[in-house]
């Protein structure tokens, strides 16, 4: 889901400036790094994959800072970035880059390189990348809450249940979690995501508790997919 | 761009027909205020990645090198290698010299490896520098810790009932941002017009100053150079002129500064101030 909407994002990023390349890299610790997850444009597919040190260039810049900045005249700059550039099989002239900034930190980096119109970015094409960032963060706030809900809920139920099957419990999860792409059903699953995150401190007995509220839960979920057409 | 979620900040500055105003201080003109002035005598602070002290553009004028590093009671500031990790805060360095060759640079270094440009490494420098009792700060950078606001809140003060002008680079993310958005420091965003000198005053905060921030000639890391767009540009040459108006007039107050650069700025509006017979400093036409 994240790495589907991040492509998304870059392939309107890329379309929208006409530009060569987009793509985004996000922070990822030990060893603390920028790692590029998706790229679009002719010019872009070399950079998927492509690790840089968060105090390297452009992208380690803005990350750190969280300050956008575009630089034009890239090529003509032998110091500039020059080795990330060529594992990439390619070198900018222009490029422009915007912080994907969230609450608890910075996630990583939104950049375009080369616009095809003009060899500089203007003012307006900074604010409309933080615009396009702004978004790119909201995807991926909304990814990893699903994505660690998911895990909690995993841990949670293999310590109420300890014998459950993986195929059992891996069901379980899904049923709770796929109603996060139901609008109507936003309501339960953020209380389950309250729940689920609290369980870390509580005792066995408490536990209990849970367990009957995620069966419910569950019992719930399944029912709402089997009067679901199409699912 | 009108969308109210979004922070345009330099947007009047681009379109600026919202900053026509005819409000002037009489006598105050650009000559009283930094005419044969060469930021001699002030000390200007670049809190950024560290300064490269030989490159051509700066010109021999760093006088010292910190850096904030991680101690076992918090941040604690050291003496630093004459470096920048990024180039970006000798580009800032450069373009305040550019402005105001006589001042004395001291960089204070706040981001770095074991850094990743921390809120608590930013506040530190920031203290330092303040306590140190640098005339003029460069911040181009901000932090988006709201666990920060009340600590860069009294630094701000701390600053502001020292005289110490904060000349701060806005933020066109969408998220709080500190301290560019507090009402003393000089906040500041760019425009599109290829002049060092021309700058805009904006009187609907928080964003207060426009000064050229679109492919500007800057310096980088290792005695280059490129072509750079974002605020981070535009704020150091207010930083500059601020650092010239100083030295000029050593007494004067942030408060009496910014009215001075919105006396002078370069607002539409003001073609013939003196022609006409309302009072000379009025409120801004709506």
């Amino acid at each position: 889901m994240e790495t589907r909407l991040l492509q998304s994002i870059v392939d309107a990023t890329a379309r929208l400036f006409d530009a060569e390349a987009a793509s985004i890299a996000l922070f990822e610790p030990n060893p603390d790094r920028l790692e590029f997850r998706v790229a679009a444009g002719a010019k872009g597919a070399g950079a998927i994959g492509l690790s840089v040190a968060p105090t390297q260039g452009i992208a380690g810049y803005v990350f750190s800072t969280g300050q956008p900045i575009a630089l034009s005249d890239v090529k003509d700059d032998p110091r500039f970035d020059q080795s990330v550039a060529e594992r990439t099989g390619y070198v900018p002239r222009s490029i422009a880059a915007a912080p994907l900034v969230h609450e608890g930190g910075t996630l990583g980096v939104l950049q375009v390189l080369d616009k095809r119109s003009s060899p500089t970015f203007s003012l307006q094409d900074l604010e409309l990348l933080g615009v396009f960032a702004g978004q790119a963060t909201v995807a991926l706030a909304a990814a990893r809450v699903q994505r660690d809900t998911a895990s909690l809920l995993r841990g949670a139920l293999a310590r109420v249940e300890p014998g459950l099957a993986a195929d059992q419990l891996e069901a379980v999860v899904s049923a709770v979690t796929i109603q996060l792409d139901d609008a109507d059903a936003a309501e339960p699953f953020w209380r389950v995501v309250d729940q689920v995150t609290r369980l870390r401190d509580l005792s066995d007995r408490e536990l209990g508790i849970v367990a009957d509220i995620l069966e419910v839960l569950a019992a719930h979920a399944a029912r709402a997919q089997r009067g679901r057409p199409g699912r | 761009m009108t969308d109210p979620l979004l922070p345009a900040w330099s947007e009047p500055f681009v379109d600026r027909r919202g900053l026509r105003r005819s409000a002037r201080i009489r006598g105050v003109t650009r000559d009283w205020a930094w005419g044969g002035a060469t930021g001699a005598g002030i000390r200007v602070g670049i809190i950024d990645s560290g300064l490269e002290n030989d490159h051509p553009r700066l010109a021999g004028r760093v006088v010292r090198n910190v850096a904030v590093e991680p101690g076992e009671d918090g941040p604690r500031v050291v003496e630093d290698e004459p470096r920048d990790l990024f180039g970006h805060g000798t580009a800032c360095g450069a373009i305040i010299l550019s402005l105001a060759p006589e001042v004395e640079l001291v960089s204070v270094r706040v981001l770095g490896a074991d850094l990743r440009g921390k809120g608590t490494a930013f506040a530190a420098g920031l203290e330092w520098a303040i306590d140190e009792g640098i005339h003029v700060l460069n911040l181009s950078l901000s932090s988006k810790s709201e666990a920060l606001f009340p600590v860069f809140h009294d630094l701000v003060d701390r600053a502001y009932f020292r005289s110490i002008a904060l000349i701060s680079a806005a933020n066109n993310v969408p998220a709080p941002s500190y301290p560019s958005l507090f009402g003393s420091v000089f906040s500041v965003a760019a425009h599109d017009e290829p002049d060092p000198w021309r700058l805009y005053y904006n009187p609907a905060p928080p964003v207060e100053f426009g000064a050229w921030g679109v492919d500007v000639p800057i310096a980088w890391k290792d005695g280059g150079s490129t072509v750079a767009t974002g605020n981070s540009f535009a704020a150091p040459h207010v930083a500059g002129i601020v650092a010239l108006i100083r030295s000029k007039h050593p007494d004067l107050t942030p408060f009496e500064i910014k009215a001075i650069l919105a006396s002078i700025a370069d607002n539409p509006g003001r073609r013939h101030p003196w022609r006409h017979r309302t009072p000379p400093l009025q409120a801004p036409d709506r």
